[in-house]
């Protein structure tokens, strides 16, 4: 059973932990005055992260862990605040007594720690990776973040539905059409309406042309981060075609505000001769990228994730799929009526990675001319019913889950894992068999997200 | 690698002549004594992200895809603040990245300016006030100039950039 999301909400007089599996949820009510659980971490390692997080937000103990370290809140965090209990309002913090993070280390003679970030050397997103180095070889990485906590659960709390969409869509920008149609979904149950078929496929086509732009960003950069910047002017060049288009279509370069439930206009001729010209640049791209050996000298067997670890760390996404796992939220008759095959590599490196990437923009490009459609259907909204909703969309990272509890019309608890959040998870396992020079390459071979993890 | 080579001698150049490259001209002269005078030559720009979205960041990689090539003004980004002339900042100074920010900010040698990117660092985006925000960022470091826009596109960061050379 795999293990997919574990986040608490706080009732009247007690909490509940809701634990999200493939095919079943758990539901578990603790007392607040005590509020205790066991740790799933030795069963589902992906579910230490999620415990911490708990244990952050809301102070809740759990018991038997073996990393009680906080997590989001970092060395400034005033201590005893759990911000997202319902009694804490305050709007500001003031900055606590500085307590050092205790870093998992190796220790040993000639061994020592390098740490990287938050700032990063390029134009990337904060983030802190601490190495334990003998020499050039990694001996173990540990992956901090949180840096960019926006506290995004609490601030949703006590919205309507509609009126939290802006933030809903800038989680994490790079995913955004994805976010989007998350909260499409929960609007959908909670109003127990059915999307017309023909704003479905918008709605797909927008989310593969985010797809394609993210993919096409990353094969530019996974080249660039292994010294081949030829490669990154040639994809940069792809993808900010398809980010006009995106702007073209939605009026927005990411698409903010692009899911809506009325069917905009698309010039189908357009569309059509652009997603041509771009299939046949992606395969010079290809054949030009594939008879190079030094690229594929530095990509072969770096940062491999066996299937066992990807499994048991419950991977998802593109990480998942280059190391074997068959999942993809997009594997059910819409998707596959339209050409849908999902794609897969064993070998679980950094090449892995990079072909996965590349097989599925030939994949979307198919996709989004079958998506190709000239409709004006329109949905009218009835009214949002109170409950507890959750949905699920394939991002250009994996699988995104979001949760939503509506109380009397406003949001009650806003939960939204991102599929960052379990494959940061899984990166430090990537690290055993190489030096600290590939890290770059590594990283941006699974290319997280940094945002949507931290919230 | 021919095929690429023939391929590549097709597409020609992609650069653009944006619609503000007459107004480039005009005051590329003025960049250039402005930049010798103060840059010595070459605008070095440190990016920060203070808890963006990741979009502030893919619109500022994109500035060195073919079609903008920021390096050709004369604007490149560098890897260190200590190598910086300008912090360009983007996201919403959260509680955690705060500290990181200003020790960034010490660590660029004056003369050094701040300039704010996207609707975040000014707090005129969608997100509201939380205990995790720090923003506005003018509250913490001294803001010389702002580039409006959620994200702001390639072409408004570059004629932001432009503002900012004037004004200084």
């Amino acid at each position: 059973m795999r293990f997919i999301a574990r986040y608490a909400k706080e009732l009247e007089s007690r909490f509940e932990i809701v634990t999200v599996y493939e095919d079943a949820i758990d539901k578990e009510l603790i007392a607040k005055d005590t509020p205790v659980i066991q740790t799933l971490a030795k069963k589902y390692p992906a579910a230490i992260w999620f415990e911490r997080k708990m244990q952050d937000d809301f102070g809740i103990i759990i018991e038997d862990a073996f990393d009680k370290r906080p997590l989001v809140h970092q060395e400034r965090f005033p201590k005893d605040t759990h911000p997202l209990r319902k009694d804490f309002v305050k709007k500001s913090l003031q900055e606590g007594n500085y307590v050092p993070y205790k870093y998992e280390a190796i220790k040993g003679d000639g061994i020592f720690q390098v740490a990287v970030g938050p700032i990063h050397a390029g134009i990337i997103e904060p983030g802190h990776f601490q190495f334990s180095q003998a020499g050039e070889d990694m001996l173990h990485l540990e992956v901090r973040h949180f840096y960019k906590n926006r506290g995004i659960e609490k601030m949703l709390e006590g919205k309507k539905l509609l009126e939290a969409k802006p933030i809903i869509e800038r989680i994490s920008g790079n995913e955004s059409i994805a976010y989007q149609i998350c909260w499409r979904d929960i609007v959908l149950q909670a109003t127990q309406q059915k999307l017309p078929l023909a704003l479905q496929k918008r709605h797909a086509f927008l989310l593969e042309l985010e797809r394609i732009i993210h993919h096409l960003t990353d094969l530019g950069f996974i080249p660039n981060d292994a010294g081949f910047g030829a490669a990154l002017a040639y994809a940069s060049k792809l993808s900010e075609d398809a980010r006009r288009k995106m702007q073209e279509i939605t009026g927005h370069r990411f698409g903010f505000g692009a899911i809506g439930f009325a069917n905009g206009f698309m010039d189908i001729a357009s569309i059509s001769e652009w997603l041509k010209e771009l299939r046949e640049s992606v395969v010079a791209f290809e054949e030009w990228i594939m008879d190079i050996p030094s690229l594929w000298d530095r990509f072969d067997t770096t940062g491999i994730l066996s299937l066992k670890k990807a499994l048991k760390y419950s991977s998802v996404g593109v990480v998942a799929r280059a190391s074997g796992v068959t999942i993809d939220r997009r594997i059910n008759p819409f998707y596959l009526e339209h050409g849908f095959v999902m794609a897969s590599e064993v070998s679980g490196d950094a090449s892995a990675r990079f072909k996965v990437r590349l097989e599925e923009v030939y994949n979307s490009i198919l996709m989004m001319e079958n998506f190709l459609e000239e409709d004006d259907t329109q949905l009218s909204l009835s009214n949002l019913q109170d409950g507890e909703y959750s949905s699920f969309c394939e991002s250009s990272i994996g699988e995104l889950f979001m949760t939503v509890d509506i109380k009397d019309g406003i949001i009650e608890r806003f939960f939204v894992r991102d599929p960052s959040f379990v494959n940061w998870q899984a990166v430090h396992l990537m690290m055993r068999k190489d030096i600290i020079a590939d890290f770059p390459l590594i990283n941006k071979s699974c290319d997280l997200s940094y945002a949507g993890n931290d919230l | 690698m021919i095929k690429f080579w023939n391929k590549r001698l097709e597409l020609g150049v992609l650069t653009e002549n944006l619609e503000l490259d007459n107004e480039l001209k005009a005051i590329q002269k003025e960049i250039k004594d402005q930049v010798k005078k103060k840059f010595a030559g070459s605008l070095a720009i440190r990016m920060v992200d203070s808890g963006s979205c990741n979009a502030c960041e893919a619109e500022c990689n994109a500035l060195a895809n073919p079609y903008y090539d920021l390096e050709r003004l004369g604007i490149y980004f560098v890897a260190s603040p200590r190598h910086a002339d300008v912090m360009l900042l983007s996201g919403i100074m959260t509680f955690n990245m705060t500290p990181h920010v200003k020790e960034a900010y010490a660590q660029i040698p004056a003369p050094k300016w701040v300039i704010t990117m996207g609707d975040c660092p000014a707090m005129e985006g969608v997100f509201e006030k939380t205990y995790a925000i720090k923003a506005p960022a003018k509250d913490h470091l001294p803001v010389a100039h702002h580039i409006k826009g959620c994200p702001p596109s390639p072409k408004e960061i570059i004629e932001g950039l432009l503002e900012f050379l004037r004004k200084i």
